[in-house]
């Protein structure tokens, strides 16, 4: 006989493991079809999330232009631009020029009207990209004047509002206009950012007539730029820096094609990291089922370990032969869920449509399916690597005796450390590939702590079942022997369904509370009308008419212009480096005011309030909390630009302010003598609790015949908005945080079914001492009944900590626990655990005696 | 003279631990000598069976020294034992313990391709013919009848030219004819080949076909007589 032994290198060494793996796996994947579908499903979902986010973003830089309206933007609030400015606009290329504001659309008859975001655009407009519009006119024929009446567009949406067909005229502040043509598509629509209100494109000659811009007035110049020549990045920056250089107090914020919505790339960049996270934890709960199918698995294989072990085969080799099965296995699930991924964006696009404006770029990702696939294999990793540890320790011994290995037996220490080190490293990549690094660890955390605590809630559980006092009745005491039995269902049936159900809870009292405040909480509280646009030199004929027409009301009216903090302590915004929750102060123009008291729902948190005759350098008080997310203290200064001016004031006080009041708050209150003399207009709310709605029908329609001018939004309907908004991103969220739920059930029907196995073990030697089918079936049910409803009990209060912990420490909304989440969720869990464990358990009961007696 | 193959010297293990802590091996010694022939019986629980694990390293002694092809295995790692085994000692066990996702052929390779033999499929073909079972090559385990495997385990053990072959009740799950010529295979190769042969038996025929007999009793060694040579 020739061939002693030689050492193995260790590529040949890795050969001969992937040889004997896949000829161990030539057994099929019966046992595996869960552990697939829970990898498939988590990668999927991330995958699909990720997809989907990349060709929106995708579809925003491709369109880029047109969705911008031109290669460059430039936006002023209040201010259209100096001669100097416009002719260093039209020194680049072509310039179109449009107009933004919130009007009032008023039927010529005065009898209704509807709040419209009205956009004046010139000749030149749009200078890329289509405008459609039904029927297509010529623009002369679509905006021009005829019969005493400018021409303009509008969406269905107003044509609804309002009752009205194409052809009919409506009132603009001072002027008629016939609505010609239905607007199909706006090519620039989505770089506006949100709109609450329809649409409604006219000239600006047309805007002009109307008589709504007036000094103050809250209108945002666009003056979009088409390059004569192609650019590139590099001219792009070039431009903007020219442009800082030659106006340094223009105040005009500048946009390229390269970042033409950025309002939604931020808010799409911001969802899909949430819901990846929602996805990951779905793929963390099926990493539950992961772990029992591979020890499962390997506890079938302990024969064949040992045997390879008594042939020579050293541990190491043992491990790296079932690890190949496992990634292979793992590499399946992960396929699946690519392919499940990648075709999301195109399953999608149908969907997105109704809700963001723009084309979605179908395609395959690859780097977002890259991440899902990586996240697939960690979780696989993190999951199998115990029971693959237990199982490189089975003894060659077992083939003469039956030992066994305990399953809650930890493997030798590398295993463990490796173990918990990809499930470390996990959640760091977790936490990187997300944009807000706190609530991604917060919600690392939070699933960590629950997984711990669903382990120990399990071993409490059957503690408490093993400790309870000998019942009379026999059902019940099978059922509480059942709990705690070595071997027993409870620590996987808590864990799987545990996590899930702690998700759905967690997401239903948010939405619920969301919702709550939405449509009771915070319309009580909140004022019924903001009234914007209101010109200084009405403002005291407005507020006597009000009061006539509302004499219950309390109307509250301050001073509004808009700003842009452009410099800290001196240092430009764009250079000083902010946590994300407080970012949003320095992006893009802020409503500022000035008062000579301090506002009704702010109380003073630090410093001084300036005196009411006060003069002297300009003085701001600062809302406390945004101060501190940016750095700010008293003695700091801020430099804001208004109306293409910049005014540095100094941080006299801060301020807490009760946003949550709904009435008129502001960052920065800034001293009166700050903008003496610089036009603005003003903002007004009017609080009348008893109003009806026909109440406010009536008061809505009497202010807009008498001031054209004013804009005037009712506050239910602005919440209706938000509350449609709320609505279609709690269907996205529900849809992943659903699979997060599949996965559990997956990963509870698969620990139920092992456990029947055992089951008919017991059922048949049960059945041969005199136990009755129906003694078995309400055993059973009463023992998969108290599995649930701990489980149950655990996740209402996990979920309810958690979902407190947003809605009322992220949010700082009131936060309530709703009953009927509980009352879902005790239902959903005794459901699941008595329904799929009754499925299975009828078959072990449908078992003859005979048979499995035989080889016992 | 040559140095006894094995040699076991004042071997004691306990297994389990506390209450449950049984002690199987109590002062075990006991030398074979290179191509001997050696039955172990004894009832059920006098520890034969855990002598049979020592004798091929799978199970630690607690005190003793265990020296087996003249290596000492106290103190080796189990991955090192592994090795040595796998060149040194060929097993048969009682209830075959093929593996069932692989050929005839494949499993006899197992303890070859492990070894890092260059041809390993030329040699287990060569060992199945060697079993009278050419034919059966590409079959899997379930497709084998009880003998059949039993050959398919002797090929396997026997493959890495072991200088011991230790065999756990060899014919216990096989009828009488069947079992005669699986013992008579095995002799013959042992014989064959001047392997070491160590069986655990209660079939006191095959014992008897040993050139010596170790009878054990609460984990002693009763007696060693030698007995006549072994028959053909």
């Amino acid at each position: 006989m020739t061939g002693r032994a030689t050492p193995s290198s260790n590529p040949r060494t890795f050969a001969l493991a992937l040889r004997f793996a896949l000829r161990e796996m030539r057994g099929g994947l019966s046992g595996f079809l869960i552990f697939i579908a829970c990898i498939a499903l988590g990668v999927a979902a991330i995958g699909g999330v990720n997809s989907v986010a990349r060709s929106v973003t995708a579809g925003v830089a491709e369109e880029g232009q047109s969705l911008l309206g031109g290669d460059i933007r430039f936006e002023l609030n209040q201010r259209q631009v100096t001669q100097a400015e416009r002719d260093f606009l039209v020194g680049l290329g072509t310039v179109a020029e449009s107009a933004d504001m919130r009007s009032m659309a008023r039927l010529e008859d005065g009898s209704d009207q509807a709040l419209v975001e009205a956009k004046a655009v010139d000749a030149a407009y749009p200078l890329y990209g289509e405008l459609v519009t039904e029927p297509a006119l010529p623009r002369a024929e679509l905006f021009g004047e005829k019969n005493g009446a400018f021409g303009a567009a509008a969406p269905d949406l107003l044509f609804e509002r309002l009752g009205i067909q194409p052809g009919a005229r409506i009132k603009l502040g001072t002027r008629t206009f016939e609505l010609r043509a239905r607007l199909v598509t706006e090519p620039d629509a989505a770089s506006e950012g949100f709109g609450f209100a329809p649409r409604l494109l006219l000239s600006l000659e047309g805007l002009n007539a109307s008589g709504l811009v007036q000094p103050g007035s809250l209108v945002e110049h666009a003056y979009k730029v088409r390059l004569e020549s192609r650019t590139s990045e590099a001219d792009l920056a070039r431009i903007r820096e020219q442009a800082a250089a030659a106006f340094p107090e223009a105040g005009w914020s500048i946009r390229t094609r390269l970042n033409a919505a950025p309002a939604l790339s931020a808010n799409i960049d911001r969802f899909s990291q949430f819901l990846t996270l929602v996805g990951l934890t779905a793929l963390v709960v099926g990493g539950v089922g992961v772990a029992n199918a591979v020890r499962a698995y390997l506890d079938g294989k302990r024969g064949v370990i040992a045997t390879f072990k008594s042939l020579g085969a050293s541990g190491g080799f043992v491990f790296v032969v079932y690890l190949i099965q496992i990634l292979l296995i793992a590499g399946l699930g992960i396929l699946a869920g690519l392919m499940l991924g990648a075709l999301m964006p195109f399953a999608a696009q149908a969907a997105l449509a109704s809700f963001i404006p723009v084309p979605a770029e179908t395609g395959i990702y690859p780097a977002a399916l890259a991440m899902a696939a990586l996240f697939g294999v960690l979780v696989t990793l993190a999951f199998a690597l115990l029971p693959l540890g237990r199982a490189r320790d089975v003894p060659a011994t077992a083939l003469f005796r039956e030992l066994g290995f305990e399953a809650g037996e930890l493997p030798r220490g590398p295993y463990v450390i490796a173990a918990a080190g990809i499930a470390v490293a996990l959640a760091l990549l977790a936490i990187w590939f997300s944009g807000d690094r706190r609530i991604a660890t917060i919600f690392v955390g939070a699933v960590v702590f629950a997984f711990l605590v669903l382990r120990a809630v399990g071993q409490a559980v059957q503690w408490l079942a093993r400790r309870s006092p000998r019942v009379r009745s026999v059902a019940l005491r099978l059922a509480i022997g059942n709990i705690h039995r070595p071997g027993a269902l409870t620590p996987s049936v808590v864990l799987s369904l545990g996590l899930g159900l702690t998700l759905l809870v967690t997401l239903a009292l948010i939405d619920g509370n969301l919702r709550r405040q939405i449509a009771g909480t915070l319309p009580e509280r909140a004022p019924n009308f903001f009234f914007v646009d209101v010109q200084s030199t009405e403002v005291d004929g407005f507020a006597s008419f009000v009061a006539e027409q509302a004499p219950g009301g309390k109307l509250v009216r301050v001073p509004m212009l808009r700003g842009r903090i452009v410099q800290l302590n001196g240092i430009d915004v764009q250079k000083v480096q902010v946590p994300p929750e407080g970012a949003w102060v320095l992006r893009g123009d802020r409503g500022i005011t000035y008062a000579r008291k301090l506002p009704e729902s702010s109380t003073l948190a630090a410093g001084e309030w300036w005196p009411e005759d006060y003069s002297g350098e300009p003085l701001v008080s600062f809302s406390a909390q945004e101060a501190g997310e940016i750095g700010l203290n008293i003695g700091d200064t801020v430099t804001v630009n208004v109306l293409g001016r910049d005014i540095t004031a100094r941080i006299a006080s801060l301020r807490n302010v009760e946003w949550e009041s709904m009435s008129i708050n502001f960052v920065m209150v800034f001293s009166p003598n700050t903008f003496a003399g610089a036009p603005h207009s003003w903002l007004a709310t009017l609080t009348t609790p008893d109003a009806t709605i026909a109440e406010e029908a009536r008061l809505l329609n009497a202010v807009t015949r008498s001031f054209p001018a004013v804009t005037t939004v009712r506050v239910k309907d602005a919440l209706d908005v938000v509350n449609r908004i709320v609505e279609q991103l709690g269907t996205a969220i529900r849809a992943v945080a659903s699979v997060a739920l599949v996965a559990s059930v997956l990963v509870l029907s698969g620990a139920l079914a092992a456990g029947n196995r055992a089951r008919v073990h017991d059922a048949v030697v049960l059945k041969t001492l005199g136990a009755t089918r129906r003694t078995l079936i309400a055993a059973f049910s009463l023992e998969y009944a108290l599995i649930g409803l701990a489980t149950a009990i655990f996740a209402l209060f996990a979920g309810g900590l958690a979902g407190w912990y947003v809605v009322a420490q992220v949010m700082r909304l009131p936060s309530a626990f709703l009953p009927e989440v509980a009352l879902a969720t005790v239902v959903a869990a005794l459901v699941l655990t008595v329904g799929f464990g009754l499925a299975g358990t009828w078959r072990v009961l449908g078992h003859k005696a005979a048979p499995v007696l035989r080889n016992l | 003279m040559t140095e006894p193959v094995i040699q076991l010297k004042d071997v004691s293990l306990t297994l389990g631990h506390g209450a449950s802590s049984v002690h199987v091996l109590k002062g075990v010694s006991l030398e074979v000598e290179q191509g001997e022939a050696t039955g172990i019986v004894g009832p059920s629980g006098s520890g034969k069976s855990t002598l049979l694990m020592v004798l091929a390293g799978l199970e630690r002694v607690d005190a003793g020294t265990v020296r087996i092809a003249g290596e000492l295995l106290n103190g080796r790692s189990e991955d090192q034992i592994a090795a040595f085994r796998g060149r040194n000692v060929g097993i048969v066990f009682q209830s075959f313990h093929l593996i069932p996702n692989m050929t005839a052929l494949e499993n006899v390779a197992v303890p070859l391709e492990l070894a890092g033999h260059p041809d390993p499929f030329a040699a287990a073909e060569r060992e199945l013919a060697a079993v009278g079972l050419s034919e059966r090559t590409t079959h899997y385990p379930g497709e084998l009848s009880g003998g059949e495997q039993q050959r398919v385990a002797i090929a396997r053990a026997l493959a890495p030219d072991p200088r011991i072959l230790i065999a756990d009740e060899p014919t216990g799950n096989l009828d009488q004819a069947t079992g005669r010529q699986i013992a008579d295979l095995l002799f013959a190769k042992a014989r064959e080949r001047g392997m070491t042969l160590v069986l655990v038996t209660h079939d006191p025929a095959l014992a008897h076909r040993c050139a010596r007999q170790v009878a054990m009793r609460s984990g002693r060694i009763e007696a060693a007589p030698a007995l006549a040579a072994v028959p053909a």
